[in-house]
C-alpha cells in the first residue's frame, strides 16, 4: 500500500477514525451536543477531503476491491453532505427525547461508510462488505427510538427481509463467480467474451438473482414490501437517511456492476428492468394515492422515483451515467427536506406523520409550510425546482436510447403522483382555528430547512454547476 | 466414471452406518424402564415454566466474548505469517486491535462489565 492508495482512502479513513473516535467520546463524556458536532465535524472533514483525494490521486484502484474515482467520488460527496445534514437533523430530532442518544452518531457514521464503501466498490468481497456494514447499522438506526412499538417492529421487519434478500444477492454471486471466474466487476466482462454464444444463462440467472439484492435496498417493486412499514416506523432522521443514502450507495453500485459486465448485451436482463421501472413507477405512484399517512405516501413516493432513475439506467451510451448522477443528487436534496419537515414537526412522543398534523400549517408556520410545498413540488417535478431538472435529464437520456416503454410509464405514472403531491398542499392551505401553533424550530431546524430549500431552488434554477460535474463522471467509468 | 466413486462412497457410507445400527439392535439386551425412556440431560422436563426472563446480563457477556474470539482468530493466522508481512501488518494489527479496545473501554465505561 502505497502513501498515494492511502490519499485515495483518506475519505474513509477519516469516517471511519470518526465513528472510532465517537465510541471513545462517550466513554469519556456523554454529551449530545459535542457528540453530535465530532460527527458533523468528522463528515464535513470527509467531504473536504473528497477533492484533495480526487486531484492527489485520480482514479485509483486500491487493491481489486476498491476503485476511488472520480464517479464514486461524486456519489460520496453526495452521500455524506446528505448525512451531514441528516446528523444536523437528528441532533434537533433526538434533543425532544430523553435516553441515550450519542450512539445514534456511532450507527450513522458506520452506515454512511458502508454506503460509501459500495459506491466505490469493484468487487464482490467489497460490494457484500459494504453492504453488511450498511444494513447492520440500519437495524439499530430504525430501532433507535425503542420503547415505540412501530420502530422496534419495523427494525424487525427489515432485519428479516435484508438478510434473506442479502441471502439471494450472495447465491447470485457465487453463481457469476462459477461461470465467470472471478469476482472483479471489470473481469466478469472479459470472461464473458470467453464463453461461446449461448452459454450465458447460469450468469444470467446469477445476474437476476443480484438484481433481488440490489432491488430490495432500492425498494423497487416486486422487492418493496419493506418500504412503507420501515418509513412509518423508523425516526424520521433515520426515514432521511434510508430514502437517500442507503439507496445512493446502492445505485452508484447498480450503475458500476451492470455498466461494466455490458448489461445492453442481455435483452432478457434489460426487459426484467424495463419491467422493474415500470412497475414500480405505477405501483408507487397508484398506492400512494391510498394512503392516509405522509410517511407512507413519501415511501410509495420513492418507490416511484427511484422506478423513474431506473430508465436512466436503462438508456445506454453517455446520457446514463451523467442522467443518474444528476438525478440523485435532485432527489437527495428533495427527500432530506420533505423528511425535514417531518423531523422538525414531531414531538416528543410520536412523529408528525398524519395529515391532521399538517392542517393549515400555512396559517401556523408560513415558512415550514412554503418549504415542505417547494420539496413536494419537486417530488412531483414541477419547473424551478431540483426535481425538474432531476426528471428532465433522465427524460433526455431515455430519449436518447428510444426507451419510450419507461418514457411513456414516466410520463402517465407522475401526473397520476401530481394527485398526492398537491393533496397534501391542500390539506396545508385549509383554514385551523382549532389546531395547536406549531412551537418554534431550533437554530438549527432553521438553518438546515433553509439551507435545503435554498439548494432545490438554486438546482432548479441555475443547474449549470451540477450538470457540469455529472458530467465528467462518465470519463471515469467508462 | 469420476462420479463412480462418489457412488461408491455414499454406498459405502449407508452400509456402515446401517450395519452399525443393526449390530447393536441385535446384540444388545433390551431391559427398558421408564426412567431409562426419559429424555437426557438437555431434554429433562422442566420444573415448573420454561417460559422466564433471563438475565440480559448473559447476552452482554456473549457479545464481549465475542470481541476477544474474533481478535484471537485473527491473531493467530497473523502470527504464523508475522514475518513475511512485516511493519505493514503490524500497524495493520495494531489498528485492528485499536478498534477493538475503543469498543471495550466503551463497553466497560458503560457497565456492561459489571454482573447485575
Amino acid at each position: 500500500m502505497t502513501l498515494l492508495d492511502l490519499v485515495a482512502l483518506l475519505p474513509l479513513i477519516i469516517l471511519t477514525a470518526a465513528a472510532t473516535g465517537i465510541v471513545l467520546l462517550m466513554a469519556v463524556c456523554r454529551c449530545h451536543r459535542t457528540t453530535a458536532l465530532f460527527s458533523m465535524a468528522g463528515l464535513g472533514l470527509a467531504v473536504i477531503s473528497l477533492p484533495f483525494a480526487n486531484s492527489m490521486a485520480p482514479n485509483r484502484a486500491v487493491t481489486p476491491l476498491l476503485m476511488l474515482d472520480t464517479y464514486s467520488f461524486f456519489y460520496m460527496g453526495v452521500m455524506f453532505v446528505s448525512s451531514f445534514v441528516i446528523a444536523a437533523l437528528a441532533y434537533a430530532y433526538f434533543e425532544k427525547q430523553d435516553g441515550r442518544r450519542e450512539e445514534f452518531y456511532v450507527l450513522l457514521l458506520t452506515a454512511t461508510l458502508g454506503a460509501a464503501f459500495l459506491s466505490a466498490s469493484s468487487h464482490f468481497v467489497s460490494l457484500f462488505m459494504g453492504l453488511e456494514t450498511l444494513s447492520i447499522s440500519l437495524y439499530a438506526m430504525v430501532a433507535y427510538t425503542r420503547d415505540r412499538r412501530d420502530s422496534v417492529e419495523a427494525a424487525f421487519k427489515y432485519l428479516v427481509l435484508a438478510a434473506a434478500s442479502a441471502a439471494f444477492m450472495v447465491f447470485g454471486m457465487a453463481l457469476v463467480y462459477a461461470e465467470a471466474g472471478t469476482m472483479e466487476f471489470a473481469k466478469i466482462a472479459a470472461a464473458r467474451g470467453a464463453l461461446e454464444q449461448g452459454n450465458h444463462l447460469v450468469l444470467l440467472a446469477g445476474c437476476a438473482m443480484m438484481v433481488v439484492g440490489i432491488g430490495f435496498k432500492l425498494a423497487l417493486v416486486p422487492f418493496h414490501l419493506w418500504t412503507p412499514d420501515v418509513y412509518e416506523g423508523a425516526p424520521a432522521p433515520v426515514t432521511a437517511f434510508v430514502a437517500t443514502v442507503s439507496k445512493g450507495g446502492m445505485f452508484a453500485l447498480l450503475l458500476r456492476y451492470f455498466v461494466l459486465i455490458d448489461v445492453h448485451q442481455y435483452p432478457s436482463l434489460m426487459f426484467l428492468f424495463t419491467a422493474i421501472a415500470v412497475l414500480s413507477m405505477f405501483f408507487g405512484n397508484l398506492l400512494a394515492l391510498l394512503q392516509d399517512n405522509i410517511k407512507r405516501i413519501l415511501a410509495y413516493s420513492s418507490i416511484a422515483n427511484l422506478g423513474y432513475v431506473m430508465i436512466a439506467f436503462l438508456a445506454s451510451g453517455h446520457m446514463a451515467v451523467p442522467a443518474g448522477a444528476l438525478y440523485i443528487a435532485a432527489y437527495f436534496i428533495t427527500t432530506l427536506g420533505a423528511m425535514g419537515v417531518i423531523s422538525v414537526m414531531s414531538t416528543k412522543e410520536r412523529d408528525a406523520d398524519s395529515f391532521a398534523d399538517y392542517r393549515g400549517l400555512f396559517w401556523r408556520a408560513p415558512w415550514i409550510a412554503a418549504v415542505f410545498t417547494a420539496m413536494l413540488l419537486s417530488l412531483a417535478g414541477i419547473p424551478l425546482t431540483a426535481g425538474f431538472i432531476g426528471k428532465f435529464y433522465v427524460l433526455a437520456a431515455g430519449e436518447e436510447s428510444s426507451r419510450w416503454i419507461g418514457i411513456a410509464a414516466l410520463v402517465v405514472s407522475s401526473s397520476i403522483g401530481l394527485y398526492y403531491y398537491l393533496r397534501i398542499v391542500l390539506t396545508m392551505c385549509e383554514s385551523a382555528e382549532d389546531e395547536a401553533p406549531v412551537s418554534r424550530p431550533s437554530w438549527t431546524e432553521a438553518t438546515v430547512l433553509t439551507g435545503l430549500a435554498a439548494a432545490l431552488l438554486f438546482v432548479g434554477v441555475y443547474p449549470g454547476p451540477l450538470i457540469h460535474a455529472a458530467e465528467t463522471l462518465v470519463a471515469s467509468i467508462l | 466414471m469420476e462420479y463412480f466413486f462418489l457412488l461408491l462412497f455414499t454406498g459405502l457410507a449407508a452400509v456402515l452406518v446401517g450395519a452399525g445400527l443393526l449390530t447393536s439392535y441385535l446384540v444388545a439386551p433390551h431391559r427398558p424402564n421408564p426412567l431409562k425412556n426419559s429424555p437426557y440431560e438437555c431434554g429433562e422436563p422442566t420444573i415448573g415454566q420454561s417460559w422466564v426472563q433471563f438475565n440480559v446480563g448473559y447476552y452482554l457477556f456473549g457479545l464481549l466474548f465475542l470481541v476477544f474470539d474474533v481478535e484471537a482468530a485473527f491473531l493467530y493466522p497473523w502470527a504464523v505469517v508475522f514475518r513475511q508481512v512485516g511493519l505493514t501488518g503490524l500497524i495493520e494489527m495494531g489498528l485492528f486491535l485499536l478498534v477493538l479496545i475503543v469498543g471495550l473501554v466503551y463497553a466497560w465505561r458503560k457497565g456492561a462489565l459489571e454482573w447485575v
